[in-house]
């Protein structure tokens, strides 16, 4: 399989909090790669570094073989980035078909016709076709998170960064959230998936990483990796 | 995809009522008293001020206090033009868009740079200096300014329509801005800014179009009220009251809605016609006004009628496509 992302000595601090210390970490296409790790761990730190909201201190990122760690946001969304974010950032006042154009208009080079149906399309796919004039700030949680996962989408990325998308949703829903990522994947998108309800983590992903005190401590088959010696001690301590 | 209008909802009846209103003012300069036309002049000049206002704060989250450099620029431009160099009125309106848009962009460079508040307090700055600038300039004439003499030439039912034609085409120029893929921009902007950033949206280059239309279309506003006022100085010119009067008229209407700048013209007018009985506190009553509406109503009367019940006069909705047959995955849409 090939390389999609390459993440090469990737660090960054916050004064003499050293959030990410020399990371590497590589995805390939078509792979969905779990990141799980406790709080404060530098997991939603490292997504806003590949989608370029925040600059490392030190290191390199490399996309489909192209260094882009100095591109801005808006150049690594149109070259292939989406993000979905932990607390859904969809625009309120729009409504939920508007709310995938945005993404569908700006983020995906695509001509205006085909901007109009992919931003309908996507909504029908992802289970919000009956909600697509109903504006954002009227959807409950888990249609909030379908629109966040929607409107990634409609900007035909080639690579997926979803923060957090299986938080406060219930057993049923989860089961939801697993299948829009299995149709993700389906459709030849990679992802990368930062994750606290572990089981998800199982369920979803071709591999896992674990990621505490801004390192790669583990990573390998996601079962395997929840077996660990290592994921016990960080989310369940030591008996010392 | 081109900068083209993307589909929306049209609704024939909104349409009609809006063409009634509209021809409604424009048959006033037939029947109407000159009392009722002054005060339908000030209406217009201050719905367009609002509109540009709302437009570059509202839509785009660039909250000035400075926008009276360009109603300043703007009477300045027309003063220059017809007193100094005696030219005609259509040019000297051409010369107020072209400085007022030049001078913005000169200044966008340093004015840019500056986020949030210290925009804010930047875009004030540059408007004090120019003021203490224009007071000490020959060209100018220093402190004295300039009587309008063009102003006396027309009549008030034409300037009126100057007035009317320059209110109605800056809600028009809202509107249909706002229809196109800029407008989509633009009301994600007003949203959540870092989201659109996110989703793609540039919004440096979104600003700077914008900053750069208002300042034209403010200007053009400038150069016409003082056609009405006849005369100017740099206190007048480049005072801040400008800038109050239109965060005054958006905050009380409503912020990021087209209706809203409307609603805060029609009742700033009105307010400021009682006030003139009380000039000490008149601007002590429209704060207290102000701040009772931010407590009360924080969306302004429009945001708040259109969050409850969904009530707007001039949609910018965008509608769904008939659809022909349904597309059953991702991967088809990947590759469109």
């Amino acid at each position: 399989m090939n390389e999609i992302l390459k993440v090469e000595n990737l660090s960054i601090s916050f004064g003499s909090n050293h959030v990410l210390c020399g990371l590497n970490m590589e995805l390939y296409e078509n792979e969905v790669l779990g990141i799980i790790g406790p709080n404060g761990a530098g997991k939603t730190v490292l997504l806003n570094i590949l989608s370029g909201i925040l600059k490392p201190t030190a290191g390199k990122i490399w996309f489909m073989g192209e260094d882009i760690t100095n591109r801005s946001i808006v150049e690594r969304t149109r070259k292939g980035f989406g993000r979905t974010f932990q607390v859904p950032r969809s625009f309120e006042n729009m409504t939920a078909y508007e709310n995938s154009l945005v993404g569908a208009a700006f983020g995906g080079d695509c001509k205006e016709k085909d901007c109009l149906e992919i931003s309908s399309d996507i909504l029908d796919l992802i289970g919000l076709g009956r909600q697509k004039q109903d504006f954002a700030r009227k959807l409950g949680l888990l249609d909030r998170k379908r629109l966040e996962i929607g409107i990634a989408l409609a900007s035909r990325p080639k690579l997926l960064l979803l923060d957090e998308v299986a938080g406060g949703l219930t057993e049923s829903e989860l089961t939801d959230v697993l299948e829009i990522v299995q149709n993700i994947k389906a459709a030849g998108i990679s992802v990368i998936w930062i994750e606290h309800v572990l089981q998800t983590m199982v369920d979803g992903t071709d591999r896992v990483l674990l990621l505490a005190e801004g390192r790669d401590i583990i990573h390998g088959l996601p079962q395997e990796i929840m077996d660990s010696k290592e994921v016990e001690e960080i989310y369940l301590g030591t008996d010392e | 995809m081109e900068d083209k209008t993307l589909r929306k909802e049209k609704n024939p009846l909104k349409n009609i009522i809006i063409l009634v209103i509209v021809a409604f003012f424009a048959s006033l300069t037939l029947w109407g008293n000159a009392y009722f036309i002054n005060l339908l002049t000030l209406l217009f000049l201050y719905l367009s001020l609002a509109q540009m206002w709302n437009l570059l704060a509202g839509y785009s989250g660039l909250v000035s206090l400075g926008q009276q450099i360009f109603v300043g620029l703007g009477g300045y431009c027309l003063a220059i033009m017809t007193e100094k160099y005696h030219q005609g009125l259509a040019l000297s309106l051409v010369v107020a868009v072209a400085v007022c848009v030049a001078f913005a962009f000169v200044i966008s460079f340093p004015i840019f740079k500056m986020r949030g508040v210290y925009f804010t307090i930047g875009t004030w700055i540059v408007a004090e200096a120019l003021m203490i600038f224009f007071a000490n300039w020959s060209f100018a004439n220093y402190n004295i300014g300039y009587n309008i003499r063009m102003g006396y030439t027309f009549s008030p039912n034409i300037i009126y329509l100057m007035a009317y034609i320059i209110g109605i085409g800056s809600v028009a120029l809202v509107f249909f801005l706002l229809r196109t893929k800029t407008g989509l921009a633009l009301m994600s902007m007003r949203d959540n800014e870092s989201a659109a950033e996110v989703r793609g949206v540039k919004l440096y280059g979104t600003k700077l179009r914008i900053f750069l239309l208002t300042a034209g279309y403010t200007g053009l506003t400038g150069a016409v009220l003082y056609l009405n006022m006849v005369y100017l100085t740099p206190d007048s010119a480049f005072t801040i009251n400008w800038t109050v009067s239109m965060v005054f008229m958006v905050i009380i209407g409503g912020m990021g809605t087209i209706e809203g700048g409307i609603i805060g013209a029609v009742v700033y007018v009105i307010i400021q016609q009682y006030l003139y009985n009380f000039p000490g506190i008149s601007m002590i009553i429209l704060g207290a006004a102000a701040i009772a509406i931010i407590l009360f109503l924080p969306k302004g009367i429009m945001g708040t009628l259109h969050s409850r019940y969904g009530w707007e006069l001039f949609s910018v909705r965008r509608g769904l496509q008939n659809k022909g047959a349904s597309v059953t995955s991702l991967k088809d849409i990947l590759m469109k």
